[in-house]
């Protein structure tokens, strides 16, 4: 694997930052304060040590302590809308990029237009989502993407090639359930909407389009949506590639049986197979990615998302704040943790090495990313969506059998337009 | 003694003996009325703040059309009565959340009733050190957290790899295909009843031995030699004796199990995937945090409240209909 080398790196980063700081600003400003960071987890590998060091460099520089909470991303929306009405949001946190609008445009987030200066560097998908009316609200992060990911010892013993098409993925996966007892060819999770839009965008569908008025249409109730979501769902019912437990999994839940060894292939992040062979260092060179096929060849389009870093408003101390923000997007912390995490990193000028990388891990997220990347919705809306998990509850009814693809995704169009226009 | 007996020993001969209390006490009484209102004060200002202020708050957030961008301003918006008009004729609220608020609440507390007496009634009967061992045993289902406890009856019924799929699996009750119990409103919510009356029934067991140990061991000696057998003895003497315990322990859980949350929140799908599972409780919170419209998730919240008032007030009055209440 071409990323060991990180300790001799890490030596050499605290070192150089140390040096650049020593010369910087006179003494430390921040003594005394603690500044309340959340960083989320649950798909990411175990950060703990990398956010030590960050603390430590922090308090080096600023004198001020760091303390980070991790939150698990499942739950974050809900906890940092509870936070905000309680008035205990964090000073600093990674933010979701399509909560980015939502909690801006409510006034929860600080406006760092200002302070960040000269954007024309970070990547543009990001840069967009996190600004609102001009202003910036969300400083790029990282940027991720998700792929199929998959176990080649499996495809070689079965002597099975990456799948270019939707009909080939079908074929791979049942082949795999044939041959093996108690793996799952494709699982196909209810709870998991990143692993259901690809489909829908494959099949040329979309959530939700905005009309010339500004107004919000549905789209996932459109004959293409529901064809993608049908072979999706198919893929379970039909085929049975999948498990029956899976229609009440989350993304988490389907990281843990691949990790198991209960299935071969699953629609997961480029951050993904680090932290799955953190947990279970056996899967070391059995694991693989390829970009997610398009119907009839090509790529399905995957969900361009990330992470931005934003300050909340009631931040004791904003220059701080801003001080710690700066110190994870800046070159060094930035390269340390893309590497780590398999991130792409929310610089132009980082993201280089990556997109020209060889490395079978990497190359195929960064296919994705660049040639079959996608958004949703941008509007301040669009969290409700999420946080009423109205992708998820439409697959998990059709997964069930509670409804039909026709009136699951017409009761979720209703509810996507409800909510995307403003609820009148 | 062949009538039932309801006698329970007096607690105070100065009012079953002489009725008219002796008038300089009562002077006295009346003239330093504030004594009790002092040391009542630090009671009532631990309830004001942790109780009375939220409760307060949620009522007054009930009639706005409240969302996150008022979170933070701080602005009130008022509507009215438009949230509970909302509420009331959502066709969801009747079909869904009510009848699985209800059935569920009366189910479970039947359930952690009983099993609580029966345990109760076991525990009577063994001797101090048995006596020690099950109370210490059935405590740890009651000391544990409700989120522990809630995921370890997810990973039982875990759909793929749980015991119980694998012991029906054995038995031949459920097909290789498996089932997903988790999806059905059914067996979603007679997982939620096993959690739920698995972690309610010590609490029950402990107070109601309490009760059974008070009971003086003539009265029960005395309808043996009646010729009651067990189940006779049980209604005419133990059940009538230690009524107001029954009642408290009823109440309780009626109000726990009314307001269950982690335990439905956290099962596969009822944090919001299907809607089909939602009760009270959990349709509050999802309308309030997950769609930001504090407003309803407060409506809710208040309707759940006064349900909770209508029916203890209720039981109240059926317990102690015969009584006197002091």
């Amino acid at each position: 694997m071409g990323r060991k080398h990180v300790l001799p790196a890490v030596a050499l980063g605290v070192a150089v930052t140390l040096a650049a700081t020593a010369c910087g600003t006179g003494g430390p400003s921040g003594a005394g304060q603690t500044l309340d960071v959340w960083i989320m987890e649950g798909t990411h590998p175990d950060a703990t040590a990398f956010f030590d060091e960050v603390a430590a460099e922090f308090e080096a520089t600023t004198g001020a302590q760091v303390n980070v909470e991790f939150v698990p991303w499942a739950d974050a929306h809900d906890n940092f809308v509870t936070a905000i009405a309680g008035g205990t949001a964090p000073d600093v946190a990674e933010v979701g990029t399509t909560w980015t609008p939502e909690f801006a445009d409510a006034g929860a987030l600080a406006d760092v237009t200002e302070r960040a200066g000269d954007t024309s560097d970070y990547v543009p998908g990001l840069l967009e989502a996190g600004t609102l009316d001009d202003r910036l609200y969300g400083v790029p992060w990282f940027a991720g993407v998700r792929a199929v990911v998959y176990r080649t010892d499996v495809f070689e013993e079965l002597e099975l090639e990456e799948p270019t098409t939707w009909e080939e993925l079908r074929e791979v996966a049942t082949t795999i359930q044939e041959e093996r007892e108690d793996m799952a060819g494709f699982p196909v999770p209810g709870g998991a909407m990143f692993s259901a839009l690809p489909f829908v965008w494959g099949a040329g569908g979309d959530v939700a389009v905005q009309a010339e008025d500004g107004t919000w249409q549905a789209e996932i109730d459109s004959p293409e949506s529901r064809e993608g979501i049908r072979f999706f769902t198919d893929l379970a019912l039909e085929d049975g590639l999948s498990t029956t437990g899976a229609t009440t999994w989350l993304e988490t839940d389907m990281q843990d049986a691949f990790i198991r060894g209960d299935s071969a292939m699953m629609i997961a992040g480029s951050w993904a197979p680090a932290a799955i062979m953190e947990t279970d260092p056996e899967l070391e060179g059995r694991v693989g990615a390829f970009p997610i096929p398009g119907r009839d060849g090509g790529y399905s389009p995957s969900f361009l998302g990330g992470s931005h870093l934003s300050v909340f408003n009631g931040s004791e101390d904003e220059e701080l704040a801003w001080q710690y923000v700066q110190l994870l997007t800046g070159d060094e912390f930035a390269r340390r943790w893309t590497e780590e995490t398999s991130y792409f990193p929310g610089r132009q000028s980082q993201l280089a090495p990556f997109t020209e990388s060889e490395d079978p891990l990497v190359s195929p997220f960064a296919i994705q990313m660049s040639e079959a990347g996608h958004g949703v919705p941008v509007t301040s809306a669009w969290g409700q969506v999420e946080g009423q998990r109205v992708v998820q509850t439409m697959v998990q009814a059709i997964l069930s059998g509670d409804a039909s693809v026709e009136e699951a995704t017409a009761t979720a169009a209703e509810s996507i337009e409800e909510t995307l226009n403003g609820g009148a | 003694m062949s009538e039932p007996v309801l006698v329970r020993p007096a607690a105070d001969p100065a009012s079953a003996a002489g009725r008219p209390l002796p008038p300089p006490r009562a002077r006295r009484r009346r003239r330093v009325p504030l004594r009790p209102w002092l040391l009542l004060a630090p009671g009532l200002a631990v309830i004001g703040v942790l109780l009375l202020y939220p409760l307060g708050r949620v009522v007054w957030l009930s009639f706005q059309d409240y969302g996150l961008r008022n979170v933070v301003s701080g602005e009130p918006n008022y509507n009215g009565l438009d949230n509970y008009v909302a509420l009331l004729t959502d066709p969801f609220l009747w079909r869904v959340v009510l009848p699985n608020t209800i059935v569920f609440a009366v189910v479970a507390v039947g359930g952690t009733v009983v099993l609580g007496t029966l345990v109760a009634l076991l525990l009577r009967s063994l001797g101090p050190w048995w006596r020690t061992v099950v109370i210490g045993c059935v405590l740890v289902a009651w000391a544990m957290p409700a989120v522990t406890g809630t995921y370890v009856w997810i990973w039982i019924f875990d759909v793929d790899r749980g015991l119980v799929r694998q012991l029906l699996q054995a038995v031949g009750l459920v097909g290789p295909e498996g089932f997903n119990w988790f999806t059905e409103r059914l067996s979603f919510y007679a997982i939620v009843t096993l959690n739920i009356v698995h972690h309610g029934f010590p609490f029950v067991a402990v107070t109601v031995l309490a009760g059974l140990l008070t009971i003086p061991r003539e009265l029960t000696e005395a309808a043996m030699l009646d010729g009651a057998n067990a189940w006779q003895r049980f209604w005419r003497v133990t059940v009538p004796t230690i009524r107001p315990v029954f009642a408290v322990v009823t109440i309780l859980s009626t109000i726990w199990d009314f307001k269950v949350f982690a335990q439905v929140y956290l099962m596969p799908g009822g944090g919001g995937t299907n809607p089909e599972v939602f009760n009270l409780g959990v349709w509050s919170y999802v309308r309030s945090f997950a769609q930001q419209s504090y407003g309803l998730g407060s409506a809710v919240a208040v309707l759940l409240t006064l349900m909770l008032l209508v029916i203890t007030i209720g039981y109240l009055r059926a317990v102690f209909r015969d009584e006197e209440l002091r």
